[in-house]
Parts: C-alpha cells; structure tokens; sequence
C-alpha cells in the first residue's frame, strides 16, 4: 500500500493505494499519528484503495474519534466494495463519507 | 571438507623454492660462463700477442733481409741457428702449437725460421713458400701493414688462437711477419673446470640458502597457519562447545597475526552472539509455550461437544473455528437462555494476538451475561458496547451477530452489531444472504443504539453464519474467496446436516485458498431448526 500526504495548513489529505488490511494498517496507524496533531480538517482519499479489512477499519475509527474533538474528517472517492464493507459493519453511520 | 587437498603447501613451497634455485643456477651459470669465455679469450690474445711481440725484439730485423730477400734464399749462418734454437726453447716452455717467422708475399707466404725439432713432422724450412687465402690472409697483410692493433691481429680458428705480429727492420720498415700459435683447447680445459667448480658451488649454496629459507618460511606462515587449520577444525568437531577457551597462540607481528586475532576477535563475538541468542531462544519459547496455553483456553471457551444439544430433537447445531497462526479474536457461542430459547453468536475482534484474545474473553462472557430470558437483543448489545467501550483502551471492535430462536414459535430475534449477514436456507429452497440493516460494530463508540429485528423460521430452516474469515481467505493470486463461492458451496450440500455442511464448506475453502498461508481465523456455525417443540404451557 502507498500512502501520499498532501499539508495545507491544518488541512491533511491523506491518499490511499492498494490494500489496507493487518500488514498495512500499522503503516496508516503510524502515519496518522505522526501527523494528526493541529489537523482540524482531515480528508482521507480513497479512489485507489482496493481493499479495507477489519485492521484497516480500526485504524479508521480511531482517527475518527481523534478527529471529533479536534474537527472533522472526511472520506472521499470510496469504491464499491469499500463501500460494502462500511456497511456490513455499520461504519456508514458514524463517518462522514463524500 | 568438499574437495580433497591434492597438495599441501609445505611439498609445495619446497618444489616451488628448488625450481627456483635451479632456473636461478642455469641462468646464473650461463652468464658467468659467457663472461669467462670472454675473459678467458682475451687472456689468449693477450698471451700470443705477448709472445710474438717479444720474439719481434729478440730477432734482428736487418738480418732476415739476408735469408730472405726479394725471392732470393740467402745463407744460414750461426745466428740463423742460434734464433732457431731460441724459438724452439719458447716454443717447448710456452707450449705454442706452432712459432714462426714467415715473409708475407702476395698471396704466399716464404717461411724463414719455423720452431721444430729436427725429427718433427710438418715443419717448414728456410725459403718453403705456402700460399694462404680467407681470414688468415686478410689478418696477417692488417698485420703486416702495421695498422692492426693487437686484437685485429689474433685470429681465433676452431682449435688455436693465432697472432701476427710484425719484424721491423733498423729503418722501422716490416721485413717479416712472427706468427703464434697456442692450441685452443687449453681455453675450453678452462672452461670446462670453471663450469664444473662454479656449477657445484652455485648448487650447494642454493641448496642451502632455500633449504634455509624452507625452514624460515615454514615457521613464519606454514605453522601457524596449520596451527590455526588445527584450532578452528578442534571448533567445529567440539560442536562450538569451548568456544569460551578458544585463545590461539599465534604472536607474529604480520599478516599471520592479524589473521590470528581476528579469529580470537571472531570466536569471542561469535561466544558472546551464541550465549545472547540462547537467552533470546530460551525466552522466545517460554512465550511461544505461553501463547500455546493462551489459544488452548481460548478455544477451550468455545463450546465444542458435538451434538452439544443430544436430548433436544427441535434443533441439529454444529460451528467450527480453524484458527490462523497467532492466538485471534473470532469467537462463537451457542447456548440455551432458558428451556425454549436457543441464542447463536458469532463475533470477529479486530486484530490478533493477545490483546484481541483477551477482549474476545470480556466480548464473550458479556455478551452471554446479558442474554437473559425475554430481554430484547437491542438493548443487550446497547449494555454490552457501553461495557465494552469502558475497558477498551486498544481501540479494538467487536463486529458481533447474535440469534435467538424461540423453538416452540419459530420466531428467531436477532441483532447485529457490523457483523456479515446470515445465510438462511429455507426448507427446500437454497441458501440466501439474509439482508439485515447493520448496526455499528462493539466497542467503537459510546452511546450506540442497536435495534433487533426478526423472522419466523419453518421446521427444516437453516441459518449459517460466519466471519470473514471465510469470505476473505485469500489465495495465492491475491483473490479472495467471496460470497458468491461461499453460497455456491453451501447449496451444492444445503441438504447435508450441519456437522457434515460445515467440513465441506471447509474443505472449499482449502481447496481454493491451496498453499497460500492463512491469515485470519476461519470460524463457521450452522444451525437447523428441524421441527417444533411442544409447548407445555399450552
């Protein structure tokens, strides 16, 4: 999986490519915390991510819940099966999703 | 040792060393020889010039005009004879091979005194003329014009060194020629004894100068390095066991020593390195030995007594769960909340190793807890992710399904907290996905609401459910194995019985996922609701 920032000011756009599942999560988790600090806009890119696993979905809820008390994040560009996956686990109801 | 040693370096050092002692002598010896040729050739010319030179003092120039003049023989007389005598005595003591005075002509030349004994055979007489021709003749008219100097006028023929030297009148005007003679054969006996003295002197000092040098050479690099082949074989055949001890006494301030220490250096890191990782070993398989137990109990937490319900007729349950490498999170569950209740669960925690194991433990037994008799599963799983959310400081989720099938009515209650759907199979038709609108998944965030719904099963109902484990099993080719095989497996046995469904769908899965490892747990429940049970109550 690649992962490429993009900073304009407090405003982080994270893009995703390949698979984000339990060998790929960590690298995201360790990005995310690397960076998250002062970020009142995050914006996660995701219309090259193939896959989401449920590694790959924890990392997100935590960098929802970061991104509650510190301003808003939002998922764009997300795939049809991405998609599913959000739904199955109800993810649909607590992200913002573009 | 891969290949046998043909040579070892000792013989070879030696053959070495005496090839060189040989090629130094040859070449050694050829040059000193062509440098004692050389002198030796001068000394002759040196020796027969000499000789003719002081017989040209001796003779008196004038009186040869008397013997000899212009064609005309003269007279011997006493002095003839005296010279004679004179020139045989040099010619004995000397040892020349022939002596005499000779006047030149134009291709002639008329022999005045020729050194012999009056028997001797060969010898020429006073006014005998021979003629000459080659070299002979062009060295003794240089020679006789008096503008040879002395090594143009000594001829070298295959067996004698010759010299001319010219006899000068009272004018200082040539009047004869003295030619000299001396065998060539005395050079090459020269020759022959200084090769001999040098060839046995050069051999015994290269003998013992490389035998000397053998011996240095052996002890400097041979030695040690085959005190050091010795040292480090011992190693090996010791199984590294003295590594501790290894210590070689090799204290030559070269090469050798450098190569000495490092081996020292070498072996104590190589201690050191072995002691370390047999502590790491040893701590890696207490925790491996650890884990083992952990996933002993954790899978001894899922009920897996089969049939688990053997008096109950209404109801045919079986799950399996095929854990991945590392100690996981999935879980099932299936028991009886009271005489006519059967409740199924089937969760997946996020992540693996201990820390999902540990919250697969609480998920469980909370969830368990809260299913008590005519409790609506909404409200459980609302309690059981308040409970979860309080205890989770991993940030880890529950994705969690729960059923609970009322085996007089038929009425299966269920909720489902961001898990897969079900698969229902109605008596006689196929397997389906069951479409549930999802709730969040436990434990993610505070304050979630979850609703249950519900469905009517008929006797002859199955439902299957699962994790995702299954449906993302993941062959060699980065594919995922997917509802659309699941469902095809499961209605090609929708017929067989739980226990005999599940091991297929297993053995789908192995066949389609071949050598490529597994990564998740693969966790798998079926349960049939195989005819009414009579109410009692009624």
């Amino acid at each position: 999986m690649t992962i490429s920032k993009k900073q304009n000011g407090t405003e982080l756009e994270i893009a995703l490519e390949g698979r984000l599942d339990t060998t790929t999560a960590p690298q995201l988790e360790g990005e995310l915390k690397h960076s998250i600090d002062g970020v009142t806009d995050l914006i996660m890119d995701f219309s090259k991510l193939e896959y989401i696993s449920s590694a790959g979905l924890r990392v997100l809820l935590a960098a929802q819940k970061v991104m509650n008390r510190q301003g808003s994040m939002v998922i764009r560009g997300v795939n049809e099966t991405v998609m599913e996956v959000f739904e199955i686990t109800g993810f649909v109801d607590i992200l913002t999703i573009e | 040792m891969a290949k046998k040693r043909k040579f070892n370096l000792q013989p070879k050092l030696l053959i070495g060393l005496v090839l060189m002692a040989i090629v130094l002598m040859f070449s050694l010896i050829s040059i000193l020889i062509i440098i004692f040729c050389g002198v030796m050739y001068q000394y002759y010319s040196w020796v027969t010039f000499d000789n003719a030179s002081v017989c040209s003092y001796v003779i008196d120039g004038d009186r040869i005009e008397r013997y000899y003049n212009n064609g005309k023989i003269g007279e011997k007389d006493d002095y003839y004879e005296m010279i004679g005598d004179y020139l045989l005595e040099v010619k004995n003591q000397v040892g020349l091979q022939y002596l005499y005075v000779a006047v030149p002509e134009q291709d002639n030349i008329v022999y005045v005194w020729d050194a012999g004994a009056p028997d001797e055979d060969g010898i020429h007489k006073l006014g005998e003329s021979i003629q000459m021709f080659g070299e002979i003749k062009d060295v003794m008219q240089t020679a006789y014009a008096g503008g040879a100097d002395m090594l143009d006028s000594v001829l070298f023929t295959e067996s004698s060194a010759v010299a001319f030297v010219p006899l000068l009148n009272s004018d200082n005007k040539p009047v004869a020629l003295i030619a000299v003679s001396i065998p060539i054969e005395r050079v090459s006996r020269h020759v022959e004894t200084f090769t001999v003295l040098a060839l046995i002197s050069t051999i015994v000092v290269m003998l013992i100068s490389s035998f000397f040098y053998y011996l240095y050479i052996r002890k400097i690099l041979v030695r040690p390095l085959r005190n050091l082949h010795h040292a480090v074989t011992g190693l090996v055949s010791d199984n590294m066991e003295h590594l501790d001890s290894f210590d070689l006494k090799i204290k030559t301030r070269d090469e050798v020593g450098d190569l000495a220490n490092g081996f020292n250096q070498m072996v104590k890191e190589l201690n050191e390195y072995i002691n370390n990782l047999s502590r790491v070993t040893a701590e890696k398989e207490r925790i491996g030995a650890e884990l083992d137990v952990a996933t002993h109990i954790q899978k001894s937490m899922l009920p897996c007594t089969f049939p688990a319900f053997p008096d109950r007729k209404e109801i045919d349950i079986y799950a399996t769960m095929t854990p991945a490498k590392e100690v996981g999170g999935d879980f099932y569950d299936f028991f009886m909340v009271d005489d006519r209740h059967l409740a199924i669960v089937m969760a997946d925690v996020s992540g693996k190793g201990v820390p999902a194991a540990l919250f697969m433990v609480i998920g469980k037994t909370l969830i368990k807890d809260h299913t008590v008799p005519g409790y609506d599963l909404g409200a459980v799983f609302t309690e059981v992710n308040d409970l979860l959310c309080e205890s989770n400081s991993e940030g880890l989720f529950i994705t969690a399904f729960e059923g609970v099938l009322d085996l007089v009515t038929g009425e299966f209650n269920y909720v489902n907290a961001g898990h897969e759907m079900p698969f229902i199979c109605r008596s006689g038709e196929n397997f389906a996905p069951y479409k549930i609108k999802a709730g969040f998944v436990l434990a993610g965030m505070e304050g979630m609401r979850y609703r249950a719904g519900s469905l009517t099963l008929a006797p002859g109902d199955k439902v299957f459910q699962y994790t995702d484990g299954v449906t993302e099993a993941t062959n060699s080719d980065n594919e995922l194995y997917g509802m659309e095989r699941l469902e095809n497996v499961l209605n090609l046995n929708k017929d067989s019985a739980p226990a005999e469904l599940l091991p297929k769908v297993k053995e789908d899965i192995d066949a389609f996922v071949g050598e490529a490892p597994q990564f998740d747990d693969i966790t798998m429940l079926c349960l049939e609701y195989k005819s009414r049970m009579e109410d009692n109550n009624e």
